[in-house]
């Protein structure tokens, strides 16, 4: 084997290896067609938060990023929607993202810690 | 009492990100909760008194104050440099009973609402389903508050119906600081609610067409708009068809609106005698780089409502990467002549789907339009009569001076009442071009020069027209709206002096106004004079 293709074979597993992890971290939305969003001003409100993408924009959105500790006997895990950013109680979106990161962390660490990241935004009072 | 917050800040933007625009302070205002003020009338003129606090805020600061909603015009219309007020939690809806109609009322009773500026169209079609009654058209979409919508002529492509100002019989503003300041305006020859009722929203009672007419499509300029009455219908169904038919009969359809003797049908929608019915609503999609045969059609028409239908929304919905439209983009900047090319590849994203068959509501058929990047529009009201001609000339200029990334579409649109209304034809055909905003390169035309040659091949081919208050042009445009309304933006001015104190009106004033020519007050009758009852 030549030294261009070993290099072009190198190459093409980190691409491969750069996709699959792509493709490990997704997201899922659920979206209300009831209701209106908690409305905000993205870019001009100084506590509205940007960069969250294209269906955040003018929403005001709460963001739990966080690793939860967990026992071996642990199932299923809740988490309760708090009144700060949510008035109304109600629920217009939730969106809950799958990172490679959180898998491997899952694995490695045998289900006691496990990656959490939602955003949701709440109806509008 | 309300609560307003006010941030000071140095810029302000559209949603569509049109701008940045220069801005001093921005305020927000939030009404007393329903714990401390369980009564909705009492928090409504709660926060009138809030907004008439503000208001002497910025005349005691010599500054200008703008209310906005959600901001989705895309030209410079909701901007004030000084003071702009965030009123989208100004959300309440009043009952109105039947011992608040006017006693010459020519409205039914069951169909008038009232609701405040901050509601958006979502919100009042959900408001009015639980009622049974429906919004008689909206735009495309649903984000908008009522208040933007009627300042800015809001439309969608009911036929029959006209635009969102044209179902408002009443309006409540609030034209300064003081008590007597707040309004209630409505047409003397249709009154819709009595003075008991604006007693309630202690307001002062002015009934005139003129003056009704002008404040309708303000431009946000004739005081600070706090609540609308509408009128409202039943509830009804929208069978939505989207076909591709011929070019030639599309644009037919578009000239002469004769649906009845068109060879353009759909099984089922026919009348008793075999022909064709005309539809509620009628749209054609344009892409101006192709030269199809077929043109891609939506066609909707107005059922009884029932509910008993399937659930119109598609359960899963994918977007396209918002990176990838942004390569695309910059992309066109240094290789324009690929425009054509990426719109075509694009088109299945654009464009609705060929023979899709939908049935819903008016909410549900003009539902939520996501938010996908910085966008411009550019849209210009004709006479239907033009459209062909119309068309065809912004398509040569498209192609010929382009190509810009965007593709066309026309809607129709009843004759309005307001003033200013840019739907003055006795049916106006909106074109308009939609797209992703892109920035003026060496090779590629730029958003503001482009408007401008819209606007000059139109004068040039002696086509009459108008131009949506809340999309991109070339506002600067040399006597433009003299061009446009004539003797109508004579008389807006007049009527706007009129109510408005030369203080005020100077309040209420923004950089748009100026631009266009129609800032300027002059000395005329005390509105003391236009106090009317019958």
């Amino acid at each position: 084997m030549t030294t261009s293709t070993k290099k072009m074979f190198q190459i093409t597993f980190l691409l491969v290896g750069i996709l699959t992890l792509f493709a490990s971290c997704y997201s899922v939305r659920l979206v209300s067609t009831h209701g209106a969003p908690n409305p905000c001003q993205t870019g001009v409100e100084p506590d509205c938060m940007e960069d969250l993408g294209n269906f955040y924009r003018d929403k005001r959105v709460v963001v739990i990023d966080t690793v939860v500790k967990a026992g071996v006997t642990t199932d299923d895990i809740g988490i309760r929607v708090q009144r700060s950013g949510c008035e109304t109680g109600k629920l217009f979106s939730v969106e809950y993202k799958n990172t490679f990161g959180g898998s491997l962390l899952y694995l490695v660490t045998f289900g006691s810690k496990r990656k959490v990241k939602i955003k949701y935004i709440c109806m509008k009072q | 009492m309300a609560n307003t917050i006010s941030h000071q800040t140095s810029q302000w933007d559209t949603l569509h990100n049109n701008g940045p625009f220069d801005l001093k302070l921005l305020q927000k205002t939030r009404l007393e909760g329903k714990a401390n003020m369980p009564s909705e009338i009492e928090r409504y003129n709660d926060v009138a008194n809030e907004i008439r606090r503000l208001l002497q805020e910025a005349l005691n600061h010599n500054e200008g104050f703008r209310a906005y909603g959600a901001r989705w015009s895309m030209s410079s219309i909701a901007h004030q440099k000084d003071r702009m007020h965030y009123n989208v939690f100004m959300n309440l809806d009043l009952q109105i009973s039947s011992n608040d109609v006017h006693a010459s009322s020519v409205y039914d009773k069951k169909n008038l609402f009232f609701f405040q500026c901050g509601n958006t169209i979502k919100e009042i079609s959900q408001s009015l389903a639980a009622h049974g009654k429906s919004l008689k058209t909206s735009g495309a979409s649903n984000g908008q508050t009522i208040a933007g919508c009627i300042s800015t002529g809001v439309h969608g492509s009911a036929l029959g119906v006209g635009s969102v100002q044209d179902y408002v019989v009443g309006l409540n503003l609030i034209t300064g600081p003081n008590p007597e300041d707040v309004v209630y305006l409505e047409r003397l020859s249709k009154p819709a609610l009595n003075d008991a009722f604006a007693q309630k929203i202690k307001s002062k009672v002015i009934r005139d067409d003129n003056l009704f007419n002008a404040a309708l499509v303000s431009l946000g300029s004739f005081g600070f708009i706090h609540g609308v009455v509408i009128e409202a219908e039943d509830q009804f169904l929208l069978k939505r068809y989207v076909k591709k038919i011929d070019k030639k009969v599309a644009l037919e359809l578009s000239r002469t609106m004769d649906f009845e003797n068109s060879s353009f049908h759909i099984p089922g929608e026919i009348d008793g005698n075999g022909k064709p019915l005309k539809p509620y609503h009628y749209k054609v999609f344009i892409n101006p780089y192709t030269d199809e045969k077929e043109y891609v059609i939506e066609a909707m028409y107005k059922k009884p409502y029932t509910n008993n239908y399937p659930d119109p929304f598609t359960t899963i919905e994918k977007s396209v990467y918002r990176d990838l439209i942004h390569l695309l983009i910059k992309i066109s900047e240094k290789f324009p002549k690929k425009i054509p090319f990426f719109i075509k590849r694009l088109e299945k994203q654009i464009l609705p789907d060929v023979n899709e068959e939908t049935i819903g509501t008016l909410y549900e058929t003009f539902w939520d339009a996501p938010y996908q990047g910085p966008a411009f529009a550019c849209s210009f009201g004709v006479d239907s009569k033009d459209s062909e001609k119309a068309l065809k000339i912004l398509i040569d200029l498209t192609k010929n001076e382009g190509p810009i990334p965007g593709i066309y579409a026309m809607r129709f649109v009843k004759k309005s009442e307001a003033t200013m209304a840019f739907t003055k034809f006795p049916v106006t055909c909106m074109i308009e071009i939609d797209g992703v905003l892109w920035n003026k390169s060496r090779k590629l035309i730029g958003l503001k020069e482009f408007s401008r040659r819209m606007i000059q091949v139109l004068q040039q081919n002696n086509i009459p027209f108008t131009i949506h208050w809340g999309k991109n042009s070339d506002w600067g445009f040399p006597d433009l709206v003299k061009d446009m309304y004539g003797d109508n933006a004579v008389e807006w001015k007049k009527q706007r002096n009129k109510l408005l104190s030369k203080e005020m009106a100077k309040v209420f004033s923004n950089d748009f106004l100026k631009t266009i020519g129609l800032s300027n007050v002059e000395d005329t009758e005390n509105v003391e004079d236009l106090i009317a009852s019958i």
